[in-house]
């Protein structure tokens, strides 16, 4: 006999993201606990409907000495389903949501929850440095490179091919601390100035303190499911397309230091599968770990022509209030709503989900139907894009 | 984290790798290091573009951060690579100094 392709219709329906910052009084079980628990109501499903889950994070064996976060987590949520970390640098939420998407889709799996988390604050900030580094190449460890001076050195190659400034990428902060400040989750809810951004202390040259994600804590989760007709919640937001991409690990393999291929690729990708134009989408999230990182994604993401993303985000043209045609991290984007690394990637499906019911409050983009994800892990070693559909 | 016997199976190709000229295409000054850095932080750390096409990504050494530039040319040199660890082991590797 022959197999048939299922190909399941995949949904989002219940989301919830945990407040981000400096959780010094939590515990990764209760931010799990938390955004599980409020994502699972968000759907209306009960623990019986679950039949799996997916945990993106990163970090919790080299900063907190445990692995094993599937069962892990499937005992504090009293679900006891098959259950596994996926793990992928920064990309290990939007790759959570990927394992989740494609267990949907093949059939094996009806309703199943997506939890994202990292916990790292708790930790010193060298420490979590080196951690950090284990999601580049050796070569890059040995020469003492950080995630900071990595983007640092993508940054002065965009700088040198079209111009790109140090004002330019300070704009992208500015833009996104001002998003943030209408996000009750985030961790910096105040704005920033191109000034402030410009004076702050020097982290990696041409880098400074207020081009970088900050460290943090907290948790993200999302309910995906088949079964649109078993379950009474009426929220229904089709993943329209998920899509994954790789590329060397370290940059010096890379064959453009301007341009994040793996994002390319995965972005094309997913515009195919889901059938849409750059032009469509009306809200995105992008992984704006450092700001040179947005401006890169924006190009390779086709939202603007290379070279020219710096320019239309100083403009205005991208941000809450103003755009004509897409708001680029309406949540403050990681550098405003903070970076736990495994949470992001599933976070940006929870606010593009919000985005796209219309239940966004007062960082609502209007009319917003068609909405993308863009997680990266290391500096472009994997690139995962979500495209959702109202 | 340091294993000696990792050590010991890289120290070959190291031996390879010195003495090999290149220009600088992008480099950064890390102020805030990894675990082991912070002796020789701020430390400039560049991606160097080897002649016949290779590219590394190494350390730079014996200059002061301001004299780099886009196409510094630059030599490889075997260097302490970072601080041993409780074990004593001293790493070593390539970094690169200009020419």
């Amino acid at each position: 006999m022959k197999h048939q392709p299922t190909n399941m219709n995949v949904y989002v329906t219940g989301v919830a993201t945990t407040k981000f910052g400096e959780l010094w009084d939590v515990s990764p079980r209760q931010l799990a606990r938390q955004a599980v628990q409020a994502a699972m109501k968000d759907a209306g499903v009960h623990p019986e409907h679950i039949k799996g889950l997916f945990v993106g994070n990163m970090l919790s064996g080299m900063l907190g000495g445990q692995e094993h976060l599937g069962a892990f987590f499937s005992e504090e949520l009293e679900l006891f389903v098959p259950a596994s970390k996926i793990e992928g640098a920064c990309a290990s939420g939007g790759l959570a949501v990927h394992a989740a998407f494609n267990s949907i889709r093949s059939g094996q799996y009806d309703t199943v929850v997506v939890l994202g988390i990292e916990k790292m604050t708790d930790h010193r900030p060298e420490d979590v440095a080196t951690a950090l580094m284990g999601a580049g190449s050796e070569e890059e460890r040995a020469a003492g490179a950080t995630f900071p001076g990595l983007y640092a050195m993508l940054a002065r190659a965009h700088m040198r091919a079209f111009g790109t400034t140090e004002e330019d990428m300070a704009a992208v902060a500015v833009k996104n601390h001002f998003h943030a400040g209408k996000n009750q989750n985030a961790q910096f809810q105040k704005e920033i100035t191109i000034e402030q951004v410009m004076h702050s202390s020097r982290i990696a040259d041409p880098l400074k303190l207020l081009d970088c994600s900050p460290i943090s804590d907290g948790a993200a989760a999302v309910v995906l499911t088949s079964q649109k007709s078993k379950i009474k919640n009426q929220k229904f937001v089709e993943v329209a397309a998920s899509a994954v991409a790789t590329d060397t690990l370290g940059l010096a393999q890379r064959k453009s230091l301007t341009e994040l291929s793996a994002t390319k690729r995965a972005g094309e990708q997913a515009y195919t599968m889901a059938g849409v134009r750059p032009k469509d989408i009306h809200v995105a999230e992008v992984h704006d770990c450092f700001t040179i990182a947005e401006i890169l994604a924006l190009e390779d993401l086709q939202f603007a022509k290379k070279g020219k993303a710096a320019e239309a985000i100083r403009n205005g043209e991208v941000t809450l209030g103003r755009a004509k045609h897409i708001v680029i991290n309406p949540s403050g984007g990681l550098k405003g709503c903070g970076h736990p690394v495994g949470a992001t990637g599933v976070k940006q499906i929870a606010e593009i989900t919000e985005q796209l019911r219309g239940t966004a409050g007062n960082r609502q983009v209007a009319r917003a139907r068609i909405g993308l994800a863009h997680n990266v892990g290391g500096s472009g070693a994997t690139a995962v894009v979500h495209i959702l559909k109202m | 984290m340091q294993s000696p016997v990792k050590i010991w199976r890289n120290q070959e190709k190291l031996v390879e790798l010195i003495g090999k000229t290149g220009t600088i295409v992008s480099w950064t000054l890390v102020r805030v290091p990894t675990s082991g850095f912070s002796e020789a932080a701020p430390y400039p750390v560049a991606l160097v573009r080897m002649h016949g096409g290779k590219m590394i990504m190494a350390q730079v050494v014996d200059t002061s951060p301001g004299s780099i530039a886009f196409g510094t040319h630059v030599v490889t040199v075997i260097r302490r690579v970072r601080k041993p660890d409780e074990d004593g082991i001293i790493p070593y590797g390539i970094k690169v100094r200009p020419v």
